[in-house]
């Protein structure tokens, strides 16, 4: 096979969820028997850009060829068809089925009927490409990595040529990605072609050929590994340091308000989302949080919130223990959370109901009366819209049908509204343009001089370094360091969230616990 | 290269569409439907048009006894439009409460024990009172049962509520067909019967010239518009509003979802109890199937106004139009039966789901997917 | 004894229907779909196989013409759930409503044209004649109520048997099993997820229907205006898929113990009669809460399952739609 004919053309694609864009005009291209890396920030585009080889979405523009022939790709099965196989992050496995019959529903070779000896032919296969696996075991039973390993054969079984792996080193340990690793280069020899998903640099530098950057949904760059170091790629990955003319309002700290020690959180799927991490908060302070896709931000935010339940720690606010207090009491005590999920609906919002309707969410039971008071919620929804200069037709309509950055401003808006002490916020200028992100920097640093305190989850370091006094960085769940964003650079932060830096603990002093903190049993108490 | 070109037709979800736009459109899925009636009207040989008119007017046009004819209409309507209601407010929370027919029987059943106890000296509006009493909590009991499995245990209330339809219905039939002392439900001689409830449990109607407008009538319209305040203007209507759209954000705002959809689902169950009772003594007498299918119609008819409580005023009132008319035309019609209203309703109904589709969703063809991805943004 | 040989027989011969129901609704169910319509379809089913069987005067064109109008039945339920997304319930229950309007209307028009087929010529379906097994049908006790049957019983078991090991040891099969528990999944793999629907669900349907003929049939197929062959039949069918854990096999199980609740409300008295130091006590036992048994046992079945958290076979994704790009 010529080295010169791309497996994988991708030109000008360009995909779009509702009002956002999730990929612009990305192109992308894998020869015969190299590894590429895909690398990018959270939301960067990368999982979109490849479910559309994968025949989950289909771009709204753009061309896709295979070898050379332009393609068109309708379903999972097309893209089966054209050889092309992902490993999803989000694993696709039916729980109750036996390993092999996960592989064997989608095999063309198999036979119309089961019989016992696909256990056997599973197992051969598995062997051949260096898995220990046992065939028989029900996916209900399987860790986390056995799961990944099945998602992996399965493509290898299917006869993938173009093999795309979506963060696959994320659940597996230092032994199983050298295994892993070991497959891919072989896939590789063979003349297969690999897209790795991935934000781990040492990974990229290792396994890969060229790797290609996307930043916020847009075609960086493509090099080749050969010639780069981690330190480009994170400034390709990061972007340069923009001067965002962000004001930093200074203030006066009160102590600590909100204060995080050991916490320890699961996640959905049972692994640790967030692993033995302290932080504190003081009143007039905004604290940043950065950190990679999924590196434990949502189960964070949601703990704080009472909506998820912690394995171990303490959530101390005002010197007292709110663990275990239920979500209505933690907002009575003005701890306001709100998260923007990828899609921008979801939690803090009910969609289907109007504007004003979802301003009285949170205080709609105040007062005795059985009534609501909708007027006064529609005044306050007016008042947003005013302020905010939010675009709708009016504060009847129901928030799903706006667009995504007026949904924006109506969660943060009627977060502030509520007059908390502390806020959590997660995402809040996602996908938004310059001015309204401007308008909802305004709104914080505001809050920030009436003293409340601001936990800010981002993705963007340049308003990060801006906007907040401290920045924690989290990688993989793990408190990384929190540093003084003044005195921080991009490039320090970029090393901390690949987990290339760890400052979380020098000379003793350990990170994100306040000397003069309110928790009475802490004995080694110390700044940053 | 016929496998690389764009499908001929994509569809998108989509968002938005007028309400006049919708209107419109269920208009014209209804006269399909009706068309599609008119052909197999045709098959038999009857004139669809002369069929449609008298099913629309129920034959009350220059008919001296129109009244009974409105009469029965009352009767009928007033039960599916109570279930209907009910059966809304569960649907608003996506619980499937299909146990309609459950709820109404064995309220039914209580609503006659409460007649035939009572002293004969009671006034009809306390009677009355006692026996819609004792059919809400009976009813209401039986959803809060149902309700509190679901979220505790996380029983399928789908496959559950069904399994009770058919347990309340085999409970009435005992009552109605075993002989003995202790059952007071039963005519004393004879066969085994249900026996007629007492006089002064009988339905307090009001006469306007030969039409008696039944109380339960007036107490129906009166509960829209308590439902239409309680779902759009109070605490508890914003609850289930909320807890319907998405739970998590319910929770996030510090809801007790388990009680909100506790406390509905007893309300819903209780009134559909409720409506049961008002059917014994509207009817006088209990059966096996004085339901009348209203828990099952009461879901299509929930359904097709969008759990809206004046949509379902609307279409409970046109189903009981279709049904009763189709009674009556089939009395002059002798080869059409008259469970064809049946058949239309299910037409119908299909039609209105598969105009669901267009609104939900936006069927887009290849040749202009450019345009409708810049409208959307327009939309958006 | 007898009576109680000829009681176990007539559990069988009267029951058997359920069965069809049954394992139409456990494929429709397998495939991740909730149809609350068995009781239209089979209606839709007994009344196409009727007419068409008496016309062709040929039981097999019968069954095949029941299979087919069920299957029709199927094929709308696919085309409005999984192309038009419809909600399943609303759909199921509409399915419902139409086919048994649909059933009187059909069977009103042809009897008051005087065209509804007479006895002789249902007669020549030839359905419901005992055919003896040699040997088996000497068995004592059981010999008569398993294998000296109509032709459905053996029928019905054999599909049981079939789709139990379809199910469990072929590959559609396993496709589909995979479409019930996790759409995503199998998308992902490749596999045609609306044609697997359409095809098994019209499938399950089609099997409801033949069920619907031999209810039909047991009735001798004669047409009343006012009540329908099924009876509730269908219902019950939904109730004995959860009895029977999904399972098609269990499903023949559940069959019979649902059939003898059915046969002792108008079998009791007789048997207690007959046999009064051993079922007396039936006597004092209310048919109605015989009829009601089944039911009571299922709700049971549900919440005990629902509490003990025991692992049911119930597909995880039944009820719900499956929509690719949904985020």
């Amino acid at each position: 096979m010529s080295n010169n004919i791309y497996a994988i053309e991708l030109e000008n694609i360009t995909k779009t969820f509702g009002s956002v864009v999730a990929n612009k005009n990305i192109n992308l291209n894998v020869k015969q028997g190299e590894i590429l890396a895909l690398l990018g920030e959270n939301g960067s585009g990368k999982t979109t850009l490849m479910n559309m080889l994968s025949g989950i979405y289909k771009p709204d523009s753009g061309t896709i060829k295979v070898n050379g022939v332009p393609v068109t790709i309708h379903s999972p099965e097309d893209s089966k068809k054209y050889g092309i196989g992902m490993v999803h992050q989000h694993f696709k496995l039916v729980d109750v089925f036996t390993a092999a019959d996960n592989i064997w529903m989608g095999a063309q070779n198999a036979g119309l009927i089961l019989k016992n000896d696909r256990y056997e032919k599973i197992a051969e296969i598995s062997n051949k490409f260096g898995f220990e696996f046992n065939p028989r075991k029900v996916v209900s039973n399987m860790s986390v990595s056995e799961k990944q390993t099945l998602e992996i054969l399965r493509v290898l079984y299917y006869g993938a040529n173009v093999i795309i792996l979506d963060e696959p080193t994320a659940v597996l340990t230092v032994q199983e990605i050298r295994k892993l690793f070991d497959v891919l280069r072989r896939m590789k020899e063979e003349g297969h072609s690999i897209i790795i998903i991935t934000h781990k640099l040492n990974e990229v530098m290792e396994i890969s050929d060229r790797v290609t950057i996307l930043r916020k949904g847009e075609y960086i760059d493509t090099v080749n590994t050969s010639e780069t170091n981690e330190q480009e790629l994170t400034d390709l990955m990061v972007g340069h340091k923009v001067n965002l003319n962000i004001e930093r309002v200074e203030t006066s700290f009160d102590r600590p308000l909100l204060e995080i020690r050991n916490l320890t959180i699961k996640n959905d799927e049972g692994s640790k989302a967030i692993d033995d991490v302290n932080f504190y908060i003081r009143g007039g302070e905004i604290l940043g949080v950065a950190g990679i896709a999924g590196c434990g931000q949502k189960e964070l935010c949601e703990a704080i919130a009472g909506l998820r339940k912690i394995e171990d720690g303490q959530i101390i606010h005002k010197g007292e223990n709110i663990v275990g207090l239920t979500p209505k009491a933690i907002i009575e005590k003005g701890i306001s959370m709100s998260f923007i999920p990828e899609d921008r609906l979801g939690m803090g919002l009910a969609p289907s109901l109007s504007i004003t309707d979802n301003m009285m969410l949170k205080n709609y039971n105040q007062g005795k009366s059985i009534f609501v008071d909708r007027d006064k919620a529609r005044n306050k929804a007016q008042e947003l819209i005013d302020r905010l200069g939010i675009v709708t037709p009016s504060t009847e309509t129901p928030v799903r049908r706006l667009s995504g950055g007026n949904v924006q401003k109506v969660l943060v808006g009627r977060e502030i509204d509520a007059g908390p002490n502390v806020i959590i916020t997660a995402y809040p200028v996602r996908g938004l343009d310059i001015n309204s992100s401007y308008a909802i920097y305004d709104i914080l640093n505001e809050q920030k001089k009436d003293g409340v305190g601001i936990l800010f989850v981002g993705e963007d370091l340049d308003v990060m370094l801006a906007l907040c006094d401290k920045i924690m960085v989290l990688c993989h769940g793990k408190l990384m360091g929190v540093v003084h964003a003044h005195k921080a650079t991009k490039e320090e932060l970029g090393l901390m969230m690949t987990g290339a830096k760890d400052i979380s603990e020098v000379n003793g002093k350990v990170a994100g616990i306040a000397k003069d903190s309110l928790i009475a049993d802490s004995k080694e108490a110390s700044d940053e | 290269m016929n496998k690389n070109r764009e499908p001929l037709i994509r569809v998108v979800k989509r968002e938005g569409m007028k309400r006049r736009e919708i209107v419109m459109l269920y208009f014209g899925a209804i006269i399909l439907a009706l068309g599609i009636g008119a052909i197999l009207l045709l098959s038999l040989d009857a004139e669809p048009f002369e069929y449609y008119e008298k099913m629309f007017t129920m034959g009350t046009i220059g008919n001296k006894l129109a009244y009974i004819q409105f009469q029965t209409y009352v009767q009928e309507f007033v039960p599916l439009l109570i279930t209907s209601l009910a059966l809304s407010l569960a649907f608003k929370m996506r619980f499937w409460n299909i146990g309609g027919e459950g709820q109404f029987l064995l309220g039914s059943l209580a609503g006659a024990t409460v007649a035939f106890m009572v002293p004969t000296s009671t006034n009809v509006f306390l009677s009355m009172f006692l026996m819609i009493l004792a059919g809400a909590v009976v009813g209401g009991l039986i959803g809060l049962s149902t309700a509190a499995l679901k979220v505790k245990f996380g029983t399928n209330e789908t496959l559950f509520t069904l399994m009770i339809n058919y347990v309340a219905l085999y409970v009435m039939r005992f009552f109605g067909e075993t002989k003995a002392d202790w059952n007071i439900f039963l005519r004393p001689e004879e066969r085994p019967k249900f026996n007629q409830i007492p006089d002064n449990t009988k339905m307090f109607t009001i006469k306007i010239g030969d039409f008696s407008l039944e109380l339960s009538l007036i107490l129906a319209i009166v509960l829209v518009v308590v439902l239409y305040f309680y779902l759009n203007r109070t605490k508890q209507g914003y609850e289930i509003a909320v807890v319907g759209d998405s739970i998590n954000t319910a929770k996030y705002a510090g809801m007790k979802v388990n009680k909100v959809i506790c406390r509905t689902m007893f309300i819903s169950a209780a009134l559909i109890g409720a409506a049961g009772a008002l059917r014994v003594s509207s009817v006088h007498a209990l059966s096996d199937s004085i339901t009348n299918s209203v828990g099952w119609t009461g879901i299509v008819v929930a359904w097709l106004a969008k759990l809206n409580p004046i949509g379902i005023v609307i279409v409970s009132a046109l189903i009981t139009l279709l049904q009763c008319g189709c009674r009556f035309a089939s009395s002059s019609f002798g080869n059409i039966d008259s469970h064809f209203a049946d058949l239309l309703q299910g037409i119908i109904l299909f039609v209105i789901l598969a105009a669901d589709f267009f609104i939900r969703f936006k069927i887009v063809f290849r040749h202009n997917s450019k345009k409708s991805s810049s409208e959307k943004e327009v939309n958006a | 004894m007898n009576v109680f040989v000829n009681f176990l027989f007539v559990i069988v011969k009267n029951n058997i229907a359920l069965l069809y129901g049954t394992v139409g609704e456990i494929v429709t169910e397998k495939s991740g779909s909730l149809n609350l319509g068995v009781e239209g379809t089979m209606a839709i089913g007994a009344i196409g196989g009727v007419l068409i069987g008496c016309k062709s005067g040929s039981l097999l064109v019968g069954i095949l013409a029941s299979f087919f109008f069920a299957a029709l039945c199927g094929l709308f339920f696919a085309f409005m759930t999984v192309t038009l997304q419809a909600n399943q319930n609303v759909t199921g229950l509409t399915i419902t409503t139409f086919g048994l309007g649909m059933y009187y209307f059909i069977g009103n028009a042809f009897k008051n044209a005087g065209k509804w087929p007479t006895n002789n010529v249902v007669d020549s379906l030839n359905g419901m004649k005992p055919i003896e097994i040699p040997l088996l049908s000497k068995i004592p006790v059981i010999g008569k109520a398993f294998f000296s049957q109509n032709i459905f019983v053996y029928l019905g078991i054999i599909i049981a048997v079939v789709i139990w090991w379809y199910l469990k040891y072929t590959k559609p099969g396993l496709r589909i099993r995979a479409i019930g528990e996790n759409p995503a999944s199998a998308d992902a793999v490749g596999v045609n997820i609306t044609l697997y629907k359409y095809v098994h669900l019209m499938l399950g349907s089609g099997i409801m229907g033949i069920g619907g003929l031999l209810m039909a049939l047991t009735l001798s197929g004669s047409f009343e205006g006012s009540k329908c062959w099924i009876d509730g039949f269908g219902w019950i069918s939904i109730a004995l898929v959860i009895f029977a854990n999904w399972n098609t096999l269990l499903a023949i199980i559940g069959t019979l113990v649902f059939g003898l609740f059915n046969t002792l409300k108008v079998y009791g008295s007789t048997l207690a009669d007959f046999y009064p130091k051993v079922f007396g006590w039936l006597n004092k036992i209310p048919p109605q809460f015989m009829q009601a048994l089944p039911f009571i046992i299922t709700a049971v079945v549900l919440v005990v399952s629902s509490i003990s958290k025991r692992k049911t076979d119930e597909p995880a994704a039944i009820g719900r739609n499956y929509y690719r790009e949904e985020r």
